[in-house]
């Protein structure tokens, strides 16, 4: 569903991402590890077209992201560390206007309900300003939008990152269901045991390569701290 | 995909406190604005109705007299207003509405409001047209400058582009939200004003005005869109919403309030006016030349000679007074025409490159076919003045052939009414709206051309979008 092939991105003389190759299958959750400036945001900009590869590619369904950014972006959800909504409106609203941007205007508020249900938003939090939501109530509003976008693949932006232990289990429970579903996920992480967790797979990022790349089912948390760290030192 | 946009951006503006006051406060001096044209309009054209009936009352009560007196008599000719002037008073309050029709004088304008006024005064002036030039553009800078820079800012614009919307289609939906925002205010105070204009006319609905309207609203509706276009282009092309607000503050301040008196200025440098004082010399000098009358007066005198094969003036079968008073009057027709027609010319080619100016400043294009459509710019004024001067040269005309038919040599010779009413009422009609388009041709070209500019560098500035 995403693959990325030799895609490199240099600015001037710094290699953010070097000759990245990742193919990650519909039903996959992909966790990008590494420490700050490995490349992991450069990998997810480069996937969504809001910067230019200066060499390689990245394709979504097939698709080259650079020769039809609108296309492959409608296969695709996004949700960064913080989901950023209108704050003006209300949970609600926001799900309505930016599902209706996304291609699917046609949901009820009753369906767009049932979305924020599933994602476990509390009963009576759609109604109101998003001004009033905490991080965790966002990042369910971002999932939502995901879902009522029906998207093929999630680009996860340390989503997790700042959220209480019960908002971050719940965040990972709902990935398990999208993976279930059979949607693609490649998202950038800190939380180690987080990725254990909810990621098949694990990549270990390291100045703009990747160095290695385990499936979860390999080691135990403690194992998965150990390797990481290891690529941490040299 | 565009109306849904709008209605979120509606939505987002309208639920803003600091929208609904700002909203408030222009619709409130639109209003006012408007009240106070009209209330200037009704009760000028109904002071104007009142006195063109009562000088042609006092011109025909005249007691016997010689036709020459009469001349002197005179009598006053009123530029009518239009209903649009309740909008946009142009340069009225400056050159003045009446003219006093005398013997051997083509008058200057009297009654202008300007006269009256305190130097503060000049800049205070609650026109719709102030408010539809300086208010409402600050207002769509106010409503535009952080359409992308605070999405940006806030992160919204990273979440919006990744759904694959196209920037495009961004761009034409806030444009329409911000336009429906506008509308909100535009709106109702618009149709106050034809209402207004309903109220004001016995002949029913904009009578004969209806064409000039329509347009004025089309000329500041492609104003307005220009305007929106710039300010969401340079709001998607600067990095912060402090930046994209100085801009677009500086450039409603260069265009709205700077660029009428640079223009001005320009204009006066390039085609410079004699002052009030040289023209008046010059005039006077030329009126009093003795000898070019001497001249005129010999030609004719040798023509009549011919023509009634006599060699005395008195042998004539006409009274000769009448044809020297005539002549008097040719000559100085000829005096004024130039000296007149000269100093127009001046003004005429000042406006040319006010309208040429409007290509560094939209807003002077705007000011010019507002004005025209409004019947107050420079050109309907000339328009009036020359109908006023012809009718002013007729009256002398139909007296002074009534002298040289009548008077009777050593004899008082009294004329009376039947004289005064040979003389007809002075009527003028206002020239028709191509007339009006024909002289702002310039204008409208670039007031489209910005249109089609700033819609060009919207879509090159949101294609080139930066999500952070």
């Amino acid at each position: 569903m995403l693959t990325a092939v030799d895609l490199t991105k240099r600015y001037n003389d710094v290699v953010a991402l070097n000759a990245l190759r990742l193919t990650i299958a519909p039903g996959e959750v992909f966790c990008l590890l590494g420490a700050n400036g490995a490349g992991k945001t450069t990998t997810i900009n480069l996937f969504l077209n809001f910067i230019e590869p200066t060499s390689g590619s990245a394709t979504i369904n097939g698709i080259d992201v650079t020769k039809a950014p609108l296309e492959t972006k409608k296969y695709v959800a996004y949700i960064p560390e913080t989901v950023m909504l209108y704050r003006n409106l209300t949970g609600l609203e926001n799900l309505e206007y930016f599902a209706a941007l996304a291609g699917r205007p046609d949901y009820t508020a009753s369906q767009l309900l049932e979305f924020f249900a599933r994602v476990g938003l509390p009963d009576g939090a759609a109604e109101r300003r998003v001004g009033t939501y905490s991080k965790g109530m966002r990042q369910k509003v971002g999932i939502a939008i995901a879902l009522a976008k029906g998207a093929k693949a999630l680009l996860l932006d340390e989503p997790t990152s700042g959220l209480d232990p019960k908002a971050s289990n719940e965040f990972s429970d709902l990935l398990r269901q999208l993976s279930a579903d059979g949607v693609a996920v490649l998202m950038a992480t800190h939380d180690l045991f987080r990725a254990k967790q909810s990621g098949t797979r694990v990549g270990i990022m390291k100045h703009g390569r990747l160095v290695a790349v385990h499936g979860t089912d390999e080691f135990t948390h403690a194992d998965l701290e150990r390797v990481y760290l290891e690529h941490m030192h040299d | 995909m565009i109306s849904r946009i709008a209605r979120k951006e509606f939505l987002e503006l309208t639920r803003d406190g600091r929208y609904r006051i700002l909203a408030g406060v222009v619709l409130v001096l639109s209003l006012l604005s408007l009240a106070v044209g009209w209330n200037n309009y009704s009760s000028l054209s109904k002071q104007h109705e009142t006195a063109q009936a009562a000088t042609r009352t006092q011109w025909l009560a005249q007691d016997k007299k010689n036709p020459h007196s009469a001349a002197h008599y005179g009598m006053y000719a009123f530029k009518p207003k239009s209903q649009l002037a309740m909008v946009d008073t142009g340069i009225d309050p400056y050159v003045g509405v009446a003219v006093w029709m005398e013997a051997h004088k083509q008058n200057d304008f009297k009654f202008r409001p300007a006269q009256d006024r305190t130097a503060v005064q000049r800049f205070g002036e609650m026109t719709g047209a102030e408010v539809l030039q300086v208010l409402l553009p600050l207002f769509v800078v106010l409503m535009t400058f952080s359409a992308f820079t605070a999405e940006r800012e806030q992160g919204t614009l990273r979440q919006l582009m990744s759904l694959g919307v196209s920037p495009r289609m961004l761009a034409l939906g806030k444009a329409a939200g911000v336009a429906l925002a506008l509308a909100i205010v535009l709106v109702p105070a618009t149709v106050l004003g034809v209402v207004a204009f309903m109220w004001t006319t016995e002949s029913g609905l904009l009578a004969g005005d209806a064409g000039r309207v329509a347009w004025m609203i089309a000329v500041y509706l492609v104003y307005f869109a220009t305007l929106i276009a710039i300010g969401l282009a340079v709001s998607a092309a600067t990095r912060s919403s402090r930046v994209s607000l100085l801009v677009l503050l500086a450039f409603w301040f260069a265009n709205s309030l700077l660029a009428t008196r640079a223009a001005a200025d320009l204009a006066g440098a390039l085609h410079p006016t004699p002052s009030a004082v040289q023209f008046q010399r010059a005039l006077e000098e030329d009126l009093s030349d003795q000898q070019a009358v001497a001249q005129r007066l010999e030609v004719r005198r040798a023509a009549l000679f011919k023509e009634h094969n006599v060699d005395h003036v008195d042998a004539l079968p006409i009274a000769f007074s009448g044809i020297s008073l005539q002549e008097g009057e040719e000559h100085a027709n000829e005096v004024f025409d130039e000296h007149f027609g000269r100093l127009f010319n001046l003004y005429e080619q000042q406006n040319r490159v006010l309208q040429a100016a409007g290509m560094a400043a939209p807003m002077l294009a705007v000011r010019s076919l507002s004005m025209g459509l409004a019947g107050t710019d420079f050109n309907q004024h000339r328009d009036f003045v020359a109908a006023a001067e012809n009718y002013r040269r007729d009256i002398q005309r139909v007296l002074n052939a009534d002298i040289a038919a009548n008077q009777k040599k050593g004899q008082v010779y009294l004329a009376d009414r039947s004289l005064w009413e040979q003389v007809p009422e002075f009527e003028y009609t206002a020239p028709p709206t191509q007339w009006v388009l024909g002289n702002y041709i310039t204008s409208l070209i670039v007031l489209i051309a910005w249109f089609a500019a700033s819609a060009f560098v919207l879509f090159r500035s949101t294609a080139r979008l930066q999500v952070d």
